[in-house]
Order: C-alpha cells, then sequence, then structure tokens
C-alpha cells in the first residue's frame, strides 16, 4: 500500500505526459496518410500507409530547397541563440553587479517594451532593416532578435541570486571585473542560461512572420516558412503540410533530447536560489 | 588605464544597449509618434497631426472595447490555469521517483511548445471541427454528446484556452521545477522531522521559496497571454461573432489590413497601459508578500 | 558542459555553417547579363507548383531573363507587398486581385501597361479579354494590369451521392440541379439519417466561405454593393432576400449542418455532404482527393436570375523601372497571358476567350462549367474599401446565419458600421474615376 501510494505520483505523471504528446503522435501519424485520408477521424491510424507526402516535400528542390532551409535556420538560430545569451548574461551582470547609475530604471524600460505587442514594430523595423540594407540576408533575422527583453529579465532574476561572497572573494584575488563575470557569475549562472539558450532556440526556430517579411528570396528562407507554401486561406494542404512540420519539429525534438541532461539537468545542481 | 577601469562597466551592457536601442527604442519612438498622426498606406497623402484623435476615436470604438474585454477574458481564463497547471506538474515531476522518468516527462511536457503555431493550429481546428472532427468523433463513439467547440461563443474561448495549455503549459513547469530543485534538502528534512503533510510542506517550503522564479513565470504568461494572437487567428479568426478577436488581432487587420497605422498604434498604446497597470499589480502584490 | 565552452561551440557552429551558406550561395551565382525579375503572389499549394512550371518554361526560352518567385498566403502577401511598396521595394511583377486592386492603386506604385495593347499587331488583343473586367482595370486613364483568369464560385457535387439518390440523366451519370426545385429537391433527397436518431450523418448541402456563398447568390436576387449615387446599397431589398435565403436552409428542418464557417468543404472532402458552392481555385484540394468522384456545374439558379461571385488574378507591373527591365516584365506578363491553359489546368478560368474557345479547355469539366457562368458573374466593387466592406459582410452574414440578428438588421448594421469605418479610414467609398458626376 505504501509503496503504491509513493509510486503514485510516477503514475499520473505518466499518463499526463503521454496525453501530451497525443496530439502529436496525431500528426506523424497523419503525415504518412494520402491526401484523401487525413481528415478522416475514423481511421487516426492510416489505413494504406504512404511517405508520398515526404517524398514531395523532400523531392523538388525548386519549389522548397529543403537543405538549404535547413542550413538557413541551423545558422540563423544558434547565432541569435549565442547572441542572446551572450549579450543578455553581459548587461545583466552590469545592470544586478556593476552599480552603474540608471540600471535599475533601464531594466524597467527593458520589460516595459515587452508589453509592446510586437506587430506595431514590424513595419518600422522593415523600415530600419532597410535602411542598413539587411532585408533578404539572414542578419535580418538575427539582429532584431538580440533586442528582445526576455533574455535580460530573465538573467538579472537569476544573476541576482548569485552569493555575492563569490565574487568578492574573487575581486581579492585580483580577479578583474571580466574575470570575474567569466570565471564566476557565468558558469554560476550556466543553468539559466542553457534554460535561456533552449527558449531562444525555439523561438528563432519558429519565427514564422519574420522570414516571410524580411526575406525575399526562397533560398534564403528558414525550414518552418516552408510549412507556409502548403497552406493557403482556403486551401490548406494537410498531408504536406504535417509532413513539413515533422521535418521542421524533428530536429527540435533531437536537439532537446541530446542535451536536455546537460541543459536542464544542471539547475538542479547550482544556480537559482530563492 | 583609468579610463578604460571607468569605461569597462559599460562595455558589459553596451552590445544589447545598442541592439535594444536600434530594434526597440526607435521603432517604439516611431510607434509613439504614429499614434498622434492620421496615416493610411494607401494614401499618397503625407502623415497628418491629429492629436488624441486616434485615442478618441479607440476609447469610442465599439470594436475595440469588444477586443478589450475578449482579450482580458483570456488572460483571467489562461494565466491562473497555466500557472497552477505549471506548478501541479512540477510538484508532481518533483514527486516522482525515477530520474530517467522525470527526464522524459519533462520533455514529453515541453514537446508541444517547439510546434509551429500555425501546425498547432491547423490541427487543433481539426480537432474541435463540430461536424467532422476528431474530438466530437470520440465524444461520440464513447456515447457523450457532441460540443461545439470553437462554434459557440459560450465555448470558444475555453476550448482555444485549452489548446493554449497544451501547448504553452510545459515550458512554465520547467522553469518552476527548476526553481523547486534549487530548495536545499535540509529544508524537506526539517519539514519531515515537525511531521508536516505534503500540503503544508508545499505551502511553506515550496511556494516561498520558489517565488522569484513564480513572479517570472507570472508576468511572462500575462504580458504573453494579453498578446494573444496566434491560436486565435488562425483557428477562429476571431470568431463567432468576434468572441476570440484579441485586442492585437483587432490592432493587426487595423494596421495592416485596412492600412490605418495611426490608429493600430494608438489602440497598441492603450493596450500598453493595459498590460503594465496588470504587471504593476502582480509586481506589488507578490512583492508585499516578501516582506 | 560548462557555459563557456558551450558559448565558445556554439561560436564555432555558428561561424562554419556561415561558411557552408556562403560556399553555397557561390555555387549559383548567375550571368551579369541576365535580367533578374522578381515575381511575388499568394499562390501557396498546387496553383503555385503550377506558376513554378510557367516560369521554368519561361526562364528556359528567354536566356536573357531570369524570373524568380516568391509566393506566400493571401493575407501575409498583401502587407509585405504594401510595406515593400512604399519603401521602393515592390518586385517587378506582382500578382493582385481585381477586388483589391482599387486600394493598392492609390498607393502609387503600380505602373500603367497600356504599350501591352497596342501596335500593330499588338502584343495582347484587348478584345479577347472580358471587357467588363478591363473596365474594372482602369485608373485615371490607364489600365494598370493584365488579367490572368477570372474564378467564379460555383457548384461542386459528389457524383456517387448523386447517383445513390437517383438523380441521374438519361444515361445514368450524376445530373446537377439547375433550378430552385431540383436544388431543394436534391438537398432533401441526399439528406440523410440513417440511424434515425434525428441527428443527420450525411449532408445534402453545406455552406462553405458564408461571404462568398452569399456574394454568390446577391446577383442572382438582383443585390449590389452600391446604388448609383455612389451610396452603400449593402442592406438594399435584394440583398436581404439574398440573405435570407442563406437562413431558410436553416430553419425548420436541419437541412444543412450547424452553421461553422468552412465546414462545407471539410464535410465534402469527407464525402458527408454531397453539394457546396465554392471556388474554382478549390480543385486544385479535390484532384489530390483518389477515391472522391466529383463533377462541378454552374450555380443552381436559385433566385430570380442566374447569377454568381467572381474575382480575378490581375498581374501587375512596378513603376520606376528602367526600360530593359520594364520591357523584360512586360514580355514575362504577356507569356503568362499566352499560357492561360496551362494556368488554367490548376483550377482556373483562362481570362482570355481564345483560351476558352480551345479545345483542350472544353475537356476540363470542372473549370469548363465554372466558366458557362462569365456573362453574369458580379465582380466586387471598384472600392478602395474593399477590406472594410468584406469585413462587415463577413459579419453580417455570420450574424443572420447563426440566427443572432435578422438578415435585415445585419445589413444594416454591416452598411451603418461600413459607412463610419469608411469615414473614419478617410476612404472614398468608391475609386476616384468612378465618383458620380
Amino acid at each position: 500500500m505504501k509503496r503504491l501510494k509513493r509510486h503514485l505520483p510516477d503514475a499520473i505523471m505518466a499518463f499526463t505526459a503521454l496525453s501530451f504528446v497525443l496530439p502529436l503522435v496525431v500528426m506523424l501519424l497523419t503525415s504518412f496518410k494520402p491526401e484523401a485520408e487525413v481528415l478522416n477521424p475514423e481511421s487516426v491510424v492510416p489505413d494504406d500507409w504512404t511517405t508520398s507526402n515526404y517524398q514531395h516535400v523532400l523531392g523538388w528542390s525548386e519549389e522548397a530547397p529543403f537543405v538549404r532551409w535547413l542550413l538557413n535556420s541551423l545558422f540563423i538560430s544558434t547565432t541569435v541563440t549565442l547572441l542572446v545569451m551572450l549579450f543578455s548574461a553581459m548587461a545583466a551582470y552590469a545592470i544586478t553587479r556593476l552599480r552603474l547609475p540608471g540600471t535599475k530604471a533601464f531594466l524597467g524600460l527593458v520589460v516595459a517594451t515587452m508589453m509592446l505587442p510586437a506587430q506595431l514594430f514590424l513595419v518600422p523595423v522593415y523600415l530600419i532593416l532597410s535602411q542598413l540594407r539587411l532585408l533578404d540576408t539572414p542578419w535580418a533575422l538575427i539582429i532584431p532578435a538580440t533586442a528582445g527583453g526576455f533574455g535580460v529579465f530573465l538573467m538579472c532574476q537569476f544573476m541576482r541570486a548569485v552569493p555575492r561572497t563569490i565574487e568578492e572573494a574573487a575581486l581579492i584575488d585580483g580577479c578583474s571585473k571580466l574575470g570575474v563575470f567569466l570565471h564566476v557569475n557565468l558558469p554560476l549562472c550556466a543553468p539559466a542560461l542553457a534554460t535561456l539558450g533552449v527558449f531562444t532556440f525555439i523561438g528563432s526556430w519558429n519565427d514564422f512572420v519574420g522570414p516571410l517579411i524580411f526575406l525575399d528570396s526562397i533560398r534564403n528562407y528558414t525550414l518552418p516558412v516552408g510549412i507556409a507554401l502548403y497552406q493557403s486561406s482556403y486551401v490548406t494542404e494537410y498531408g504536406l503540410t504535417l509532413a513539413t512540420s515533422v521535418l521542421a519539429t524533428a530536429p527540435l525534438i533531437v536537439v532537446f533530447m541530446v542535451f536536455q541532461r546537460q541543459i536542464i539537468e544542471s539547475m538542479a545542481t547550482s544556480g537559482m536560489k530563492g | 588605464m583609468d579610463w578604460l577601469r571607468r569605461v569597462a562597466p559599460y562595455l558589459f551592457i553596451t552590445p544589447y544597449a545598442l541592439a535594444f536601442t536600434c530594434f526597440i527604442i526607435l521603432p517604439f519612438f516611431v510607434a509613439f509618434g504614429l499614434a498622434f498622426v492620421k496615416l493610411e498606406l494607401t494614401s499618397q497623402q503625407p502623415a497628418a497631426f491629429v492629436g488624441f484623435d486616434n485615442f478618441r476615436e479607440a476609447l469610442g470604438d465599439p470594436y475595440f472595447r469588444k477586443s478589450l474585454w475578449v482579450t482580458v477574458y483570456f488572460v483571467v481564463l489562461a494565466v491562473p490555469t497555466t500557472v497552477a497547471l505549471a506548478m501541479a506538474l512540477a510538484v508532481g515531476m518533483q514527486a516522482m521517483t525515477q530520474r530517467w522518468a522525470r527526464n522524459t516527462v519533462r520533455a514529453m511536457l515541453f514537446v508541444p511548445g517547439m510546434l509551429n503555431v500555425a501546425v498547432a493550429a491547423i490541427l487543433w481546428q481539426w480537432f474541435f471541427n463540430g461536424e467532422f472532427g476528431l474530438f466530437n468523433h470520440l465524444l461520440e463513439s464513447l456515447g457523450l454528446p457532441r460540443l461545439p467547440w470553437i462554434s459557440s461563443r459560450a465555448l470558444a474561448m475555453p476550448s482555444i484556452v485549452f489548446m493554449t495549455l497544451w501547448w504553452t503549459v510545459g515550458g512554465s513547469a520547467i522553469l518552476l521545477l527548476a526553481g523547486l530543485q534549487q530548495i536545499p534538502g535540509e529544508l524537506w528534512e526539517a519539514a519531515s522531522l515537525d511531521g508536516a503533510g505534503a500540503w503544508k510542506r508545499f505551502t511553506q517550503i515550496s511556494l516561498p521559496m520558489v517565488r522569484p522564479v513564480l513572479l517570472f513565470v507570472l508576468v511572462i504568461n500575462t504580458i504573453g497571454a494579453f498578446q494573444v494572437f496566434g491560436q486565435t487567428y488562425l483557428m477562429t479568426r476571431g470568431g463567432p461573432e468576434l468572441a476570440t478577436r484579441s485586442v492585437v488581432q483587432y490592432i493587426y487587420e487595423t494596421a495592416f489590413n485596412n492600412y490605418r497605422l495611426g490608429y493600430g498604434a494608438a489602440m497598441s498604446w492603450l493596450l500598453f497601459m493595459l498590460i503594465a497597470a496588470f504587471s504593476l499589480v502582480q509586481f506589488f502584490v507578490l512583492r508585499k508578500v516578501d516582506a | 558542459m560548462g557555459a563557456k565552452a558551450a558559448l565558445v561551440l556554439m561560436a564555432m557552429l555558428s561561424l562554419g555553417l556561415y561558411t557552408a551558406r556562403e560556399w553555397d550561395g557561390t555555387l549559383g551565382t548567375s550571368d551579369e547579363r541576365v535580367i533578374h525579375l522578381n515575381f511575388w503572389n499568394g499562390f501557396t499549394g498546387p496553383d503555385g507548383r503550377t506558376m513554378l512550371e510557367i516560369i521554368r518554361q519561361f526562364n528556359e526560352s528567354h536566356p536573357g531573363i531570369e524570373v524568380t518567385m516568391q509566393r506566400m498566403e493571401w493575407a501575409i502577401y498583401y502587407n509585405k507587398l504594401m510595406v515593400a511598396g512604399i519603401d521602393d521595394r515592390a518586385p517587378e511583377v506582382f500578382v493582385i486581385h481585381a477586388s483589391t486592386l482599387p486600394r493598392f492603386a492609390r498607393a502609387g506604385f503600380i505602373a500603367g501597361i497600356d504599350e501591352l495593347f497596342e501596335g500593330s499587331p499588338p502584343r495582347l488583343p484587348l478584345d479577347d479579354f472580358e471587357a467588363e473586367l478591363m473596365r474594372q482595370l482602369r485608373y485615371d486613364g490607364q489600365t494598370i494590369g493584365v488579367p490572368m483568369d477570372i474564378h467564379p464560385q460555383g457548384l461542386y457535387l459528389n457524383a456517387a451521392l448523386l447517383r445513390e439518390a437517383g438523380l441521374v440523366d438519361t444515361k445514368g451519370q450524376a445530373r446537377p440541379p439547375v433550378t430552385y426545385d431540383e436544388f431543394m429537391a436534391a438537398v432533401h433527397a441526399m439528406h440523410d439519417d440513417p440511424d434515425g436518431d434525428g441527428r443527420a450523418d450525411q449532408w445534402g448541402f453545406s455552406w462553405s466561405m458564408w461571404r462568398h456563398n452569399f456574394q454568390s447568390l446577391m446577383p442572382q436576387f438582383g443585390g449590389r454593393y452600391f446604388n448609383d449615387d455612389g451610396t452603400s446599397a449593402l442592406d438594399c431589398p435584394e440583398n436581404v432576400a439574398a440573405l435570407a435565403f442563406m437562413v431558410s436552409l436553416r430553419e425548420g428542418e436541419l437541412l444543412v449542418p450547424p452553421p461553422e464557417n468552412n465546414l462545407g468543404w471539410v464535410g465534402f472532402r469527407q464525402k458527408k455532404v454531397a453539394m457546396v458552392f465554392d471556388g474554382v481555385y478549390m480543385l486544385g484540394d479535390l484532384k489530390r482527393l483518389e477515391g472522391l468522384e466529383y463533377v462541378a456545374a454552374p450555380m443552381p439558379q436559385i433566385g430570380p436570375n442566374p447569377g454568381t461571385h467572381g474575382d480575378a488574378h490581375v498581374m501587375c507591373l512596378q513603376e520606376d523601372l528602367d526600360d530593359d527591365t520594364r520591357a523584360a516584365a512586360l514580355e514575362f506578363m504577356a507569356f503568362v497571358s499566352d499560357h492561360g491553359l496551362n494556368w488554367a489546368d490548376a483550377g482556373q478560368v483562362p481570362a482570355r476567350r481564345s483560351a476558352r474557345e480551345s479545345e483542350a479547355f472544353k475537356s476540363m469539366q470542372v473549370q469548363s462549367a465554372f466558366a458557362e457562368q462569365l456573362p453574369y458573374v458580379l465582380f466586387p466593387p471598384r472600392s478602395p474599401a474593399v477590406f472594410e466592406l468584406q469585413q462587415q459582410l463577413d459579419f453580417a452574414v455570420e450574424k443572420a446565419l447563426r440566427g443572432r440578428a435578422t438578415p435585415e438588421e445585419a445589413l444594416r448594421e454591416a452598411r451603418e458600421n461600413f459607412e463610419t469605418f469608411v469615414r473614419n479610414a478617410g476612404l472614398p467609398m468608391l475609386a476616384d474615376s468612378e465618383a458620380p458626376s
């Protein structure tokens, strides 16, 4: 009885987790159906399996240069993630540790701007990118993405929790500010940084409107934008859309599964203290 | 070397501040200015300064008011349920006995959030379809009555909240679990020795200790919920009868379908003020508990 | 893995990917002497693939010109086009619906293309196009677009279900309903509730895109968008009658499923709805559905007149092009126009009479059935406030179908709101050239 009670959370959580994944299983199964079967609720499992959706999506590089898109997506998301992690950690260090005048107000401003709907910025950002001659380059997606407030806000919340005593000891040992940042704060905030990295990578990967508005050449598109090619206001090619989606999401899931131990597990051992 | 010492601290904040200035502050001022002009993109007339006219129009616009209510309704439904469910999932994961199982569960809860909104929306649109959808087919085969998921004014918003929970709760749960796992083990041992029950341990240890993360999760979810757009726009186009047209959708349609940038900007500022007020209250309340 | 190591690793990865992209980019460098044309449109899905094929043919037969196409869903596309247009970054050639052209014409980045129709012989014969449509494309004394197609709404039928219900001709083939009585009989005949629980398991008919359904019925009852004096006519009695018919199918017996926008098409795909009204462009979707036996027919005549709603895709040219680019772009537009039959294959009715009269077109069952309606297609009005108009019609039809307002109340509210919107936005109701004299 006692043993049963102890394992009750395991059972409940396993069941919950399964129900969360079910819609994705439906998506995966549906991507192997012929178009006529796609929306049929009576057979969630395909009656006759087909890979024709995948063959179509991967097969016509003139319409959908998939490998090129994968390369673009990887480059853009990796670079955005790197820059956001770096900029946010540095800014948070300056805000929480360096006693600069006005930093508190700056953080307030950063959080406040997060409350303005992003759609409002679309036209001004387009015009700025145009002036900087960055339209239709990957930088049009990378540079504006580093300006968001989420990372700085998150890193400040975590950085505050790092005990000052450790830094002070390092300073007494003759470490420079840069040294303290590199050797003390950055490692101590690794878990928070990793979390930020995961969220940033996923956000950048899934950006949908940005690539369509800021890029003109199909060759510069990112993977998820491919989904847009099979959907219109009236007709959705469900099989092709879902197959593209599976292909676009799979790299994310693989990266997350492989690195999740390093990424999130490390949080348990150090970092945020309430 | 002395000047370097004085300049160095600023170097830490410079890269972010530069990006922030170019791509947030600058557009922000443009957006601020836009709210006071009448600018219709398709006309070749230059923008004309109209003072507070756009704001006045917004306050008297029944569609704007309607969309505000819709948005507040979404926030009131979605934020508490997301945060509460995320907390429950985090506590549940923490209580799991097997480490590998916990890791697996955490990943599985997080996976829906990796799905592109366009795909999540078309998938759930079909699940929710009143006559030919998956959910009603399942309900019917269980002998239960069908539900007009996204086709009735009463159910549409709860249905969208349901989908949003599935889509976004994993991220919040991960953050909260990380917070819970920071709590030093001695605290739990001490509580067990005192004979504290599970509920007492939760309210007296978990909740206070995890508060900074909780505040972050709450604020981020609130800001996000006030800006709800993608899933409602793609699943219901704001219907039925505008029951799910959020403020951001109305702003989007005004600025980009009707090309009235000035009016869209004015409504954005009103939304901004509303979000700011909500967030300040949250900060204030949670700080107060802290003291 | 430490934080520093991770950052360094990511930096290396980023650099590596950058190099890979650059290297990949240098492989495809094109000839300097070639004129590059950007062609933007909203042809996602199957239409886009047909268009890609036409472009491939053009690029092969015109070595000096290279056309590349960018396409995205119409709503995002129109936003992008407008933003790019005001920033002088509009593509050389782009597609706009005839209905939205009055709005874009005001922004001033569309060039006149009359020279395509002039000279002897002209590159494109003007009399090969529908006069009514060409009138729609004239602004400030210039023609500003080449129509690619006309896409009317019509009737799609599930042939198997029609035969099952005995709705056949003398040869045993499915016979589409033509008159009001035949239509209603068909709706009843194919309404099926085998388990007798009062809830149909198969419907004879369902509404699909509500606004398009309504716009298709409007001309049948003699309805219109504007009065001759330029005032809004959204709630004229004829329009009310058309909407009242839509509502009547819901009252009493549940002849059509409960209202949910675009439900009809999902049901038609699932073979649970026997008939829907929809656009000819939906054919691309049907072609991919194996096992669904479909036929098309003109809209049945529900009201006193025959009639349907139709729009057109129009190719436009950017202003401010140098002479060579302009000539190349015009040649491309003419080439696409000449290949109307290829385009028709995607599920369109070609804009040119010569293409419609060809044997090849007559053998396209769906397209030619829809094309029969061209003499009485009602095009959207020449109003710059077209988006506002469509939005108000959306609301009105939805309200009436849900029984939340009478057709009359719903349309009156639509007219009042439309007038307010137009006033607030500072838009003229109708394009200047059509203003009352």
